[in-house]
């Protein structure tokens, strides 16, 4: 089953003089599991179709469907509520909050979800661990490197059990080993938990883990393959 | 995690600006407390050294003597004190004559008002007779012959000394001008320099001969309670024993000094307010940079999936636990430094020297800490952290979640 689905999604940026079609008539299935690069050189309207799959912007036309539900026509506490809980995020920066320690960041998200405390708990040790942190859990994010913190937002993202987890160039801000090590992580919890990725890169080298690869030039697809 | 300690560690992110905005509320909290506490104890100190020395907490004088104080204008002491009595007031209580005339040396001559009483019943009634140093002699003792009790100040203007001669001239009730020799009995000093010019006093038999009045004829009865809300109590009582006298409280008596005793709280209170609009802005300011400086911060919170409302209420957190901390200090401050001057007093002389002795007021002022209005300000100082969260915390609901993730 797909658990996203886009069906004719545009999104136009119109500036003074000209119109921008950010995003063009994109129809797009993503079925549970999956690890997908979306590909394409600046411009191309990556940022522009994962925000709008994630909820935080609005199609200028056409529909996303998540897990069978339109969310163009959720209200805005609706939509706040539904990342909340079906959408996992992590951004190329200021994922953190940087008052508060690598584990209560991964907490965070969790007691916003109203989870009981004993399983916060557990699952924030767990996940920092499987993303090879369990040394720095005390530690706040400006203690850790730039690679760290990219690794405790991918484990705040897990946490609170989304759907799928959307990330926009998670890469872009690391050097090629931490951004090598990223990587292989999000492949060895997408293996061993089946947690679906969707991300965005124009880094070769990240696109060569991938298992689909869309590419998108212009806000179109120009090639969608399976490796 | 929850919000508040969230909001408690977001407030400690700049510890600068918090710490500033921190011991402005603090100090100003402080100071304002203190200055309330400190006018008030001014007030009531003025009031209860006036009170004790010579105005009495009410005093009792007929209607005709409040318009033009005549010699004529008397009532009988029996016919006033044995009422008071049977009311079941036993407060202290002192009956007097009460005459203008001129006080003269051979150096000077002065105005003055003379007041005949019987010795025990003023000493009973008034503090006067503590204010006169032993080496100033004494109130009217007995076995002195014709004494007369001055203040340091009429003593250096007609140049007197304790001993010195001096001539009283009144017109008695009939109108003819009398003119008694009085020797000088004893010399006091009230913290009331006003008061000083132009109030003696000599015994009521060494007086009456003069007066061409009758035997237990009076000008005015002055009774003192234990303090000022006994009288505030008992005074109405005392007008309803006296019907045909005109009973007068000491803010009656000195309308100047009831009205400040009133007005002060309430001047406190809106100084306190006045500071506490200005200080709003300070906090406002303080947040309104914690907000923008976090603008992608909030935004990352927002996409993630924290609600408009939470977003608020961390903000919100954030204002008025700053402001409670603050307020705390404050108090704290307060607590230490002003409970302990309640019972020292803080001399001012070493500030203005006599000055305030010159205008009537006491030197050594003893704050006093109205609870009621203590509370009344904490509670304006949180209102004041409250109302000014809403401004910041709204701009933080305004950021838009797309600009502060987009790159
Ligand atoms: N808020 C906006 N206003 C106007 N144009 C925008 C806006 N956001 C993106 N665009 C334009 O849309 C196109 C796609 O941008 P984006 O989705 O950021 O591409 P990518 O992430 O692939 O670099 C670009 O031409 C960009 O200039
Ligand atoms: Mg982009």
């Amino acid at each position: 089953m797909n658990i996203i689905e886009t069906k004719s999604l545009c999104k136009i940026f119109r500036d003074t003089a000209q119109e921008v079609y950010a995003v063009n008539n994109v129809d797009l299935s993503i079925t549970a599991g999956e690890f997908t690069a979306i590909v394409g050189p600046s411009g191309s309207g990556k940022t522009t179709l994962l925000n709008m799959i994630g909820g935080l912007d609005t199609p200028t036309s056409g529909s996303i469907i998540v897990d069978g539900k339109d969310i163009s026509t959720l209200s805005e506490n609706e939509t706040t509520a539904f990342r909340l809980h079906h959408i996992g995020f992590v951004f190329q920066a200021y994922n953190l909050i940087p008052v508060l320690s690598a584990k209560e960041n991964v907490s965070f998200i969790m007691e916003l979800q109203g989870r009981p405390k004993a399983e916060i708990d557990s699952r924030a040790s767990e996940l920092l661990g499987a993303v090879g942190l369990a040394d720095r859990m005390d530690s706040r994010p400006a203690k850790l490197s730039g690679g760290q913190q990219q690794r405790v937002a991918v484990a705040r993202a897990l946490a609170s059990r989304p759907r799928f987890v959307l990330a926009d160039e998670p890469t872009a801000n690391l050097d090629s080993k931490s951004a090598a090590n990223l990587l292989d992580i999000m492949v060895k919890l997408n293996e061993q938990e089946g947690v679906t990725f969707i991300f965005s890169t124009h880094d070769p080298r990240i696109v060569a883990k991938a298992r689909r690869i869309i590419t998108l030039e212009d806000g179109g697809i120009v090639s969608d393959r399976s490796v | 995690m929850n919000i508040i300690l969230l909001a408690w560690k977001n407030i400690w992110r700049n510890k600068v600006r918090s710490g500033v905005i921190l011991a402005a509320i603090a100090i100003g909290l402080f100071a304002g407390t203190f200055l309330a506490s400190f006018l008030s104890g001014w007030m009531v100190g003025t009031v209860n050294d006036d009170v004790n020395t010579h105005l009495s907490h009410v005093q009792i004088h007929n209607e005709a003597f409040i318009a033009n104080s005549a010699i004529d204008a008397f009532f009988m002491k029996e016919a006033v004190e044995p009422k008071i009595r049977a009311g079941g007031i036993s407060a202290p209580m002192s009956s007097r004559l009460r005459v203008t005339g001129m006080l003269a040396s051979p150096h000077k001559a002065l105005g003055i008002t003379v007041r005949g009483v019987d010795a025990a019943d003023e000493t009973r009634l008034s503090t006067i007779h503590t204010l006169i140093p032993d080496s100033m002699g004494s109130f009217l003792a007995e076995g002195e012959r014709m004494p007369v009790v001055i203040s340091r100040k009429i003593a250096e203007e007609l140049k007197v000394k304790l001993r010195s001669k001096i001539v009283l001239t009144v017109q008695d009730a009939a109108g003819e001008m009398q003119s008694i020799a009085f020797r000088v009995g004893g010399i006091y000093k009230t913290t009331n320099a006003i008061y000083d010019e132009a109030n003696i006093f000599v015994r009521y038999s060494d007086l009456l001969p003069y007066t061409a009045l009758p035997e237990g004829a009076v000008h005015e009865t002055a009774l003192r309670f234990d303090d000022l809300e006994t009288c505030e109590l008992i005074a109405p009582t005392v007008t309803e024993l006296l019907p045909d006298m005109k009973v007068q409280t000491w803010g009656e008596l000195n309308t100047m000094l009831g009205m400040s005793l009133a007005w002060t709280d309430m001047m406190a209170v809106i100084m306190i307010g006045i500071f506490l609009l200005s200080l709003s802005f300070g906090i406002i300011n303080t947040m309104l940079m914690a907000v923008l400086e976090r603008t992608r911060e909030i935004g990352m919170l927002r996409a993630i999936g924290m609600s408009r409302g939470r977003v608020f209420r961390m903000i919100m957190a954030e204002t008025v636990l700053l402001t409670l901390f603050g307020s705390c200090i404050g108090i704290l401050l307060g607590v230490c430094i002003i409970i302990p001057s309640m019972s020292s007093g803080i001399d001012l002389t070493f500030l203005m020297g006599d000055l305030f002795e010159d205008y009537g007021f006491g030197s050594v002022i003893y704050p006093v800490l109205n609870m009621k209005m203590f509370v009344q300000i904490i509670c304006l100082v949180i209102a004041t952290g409250i109302l000014s969260a809403i401004y910041p915390a709204r701009k933080a609901l305004a950021l838009k979640v797309l600009d502060a993730v987009r790159h």
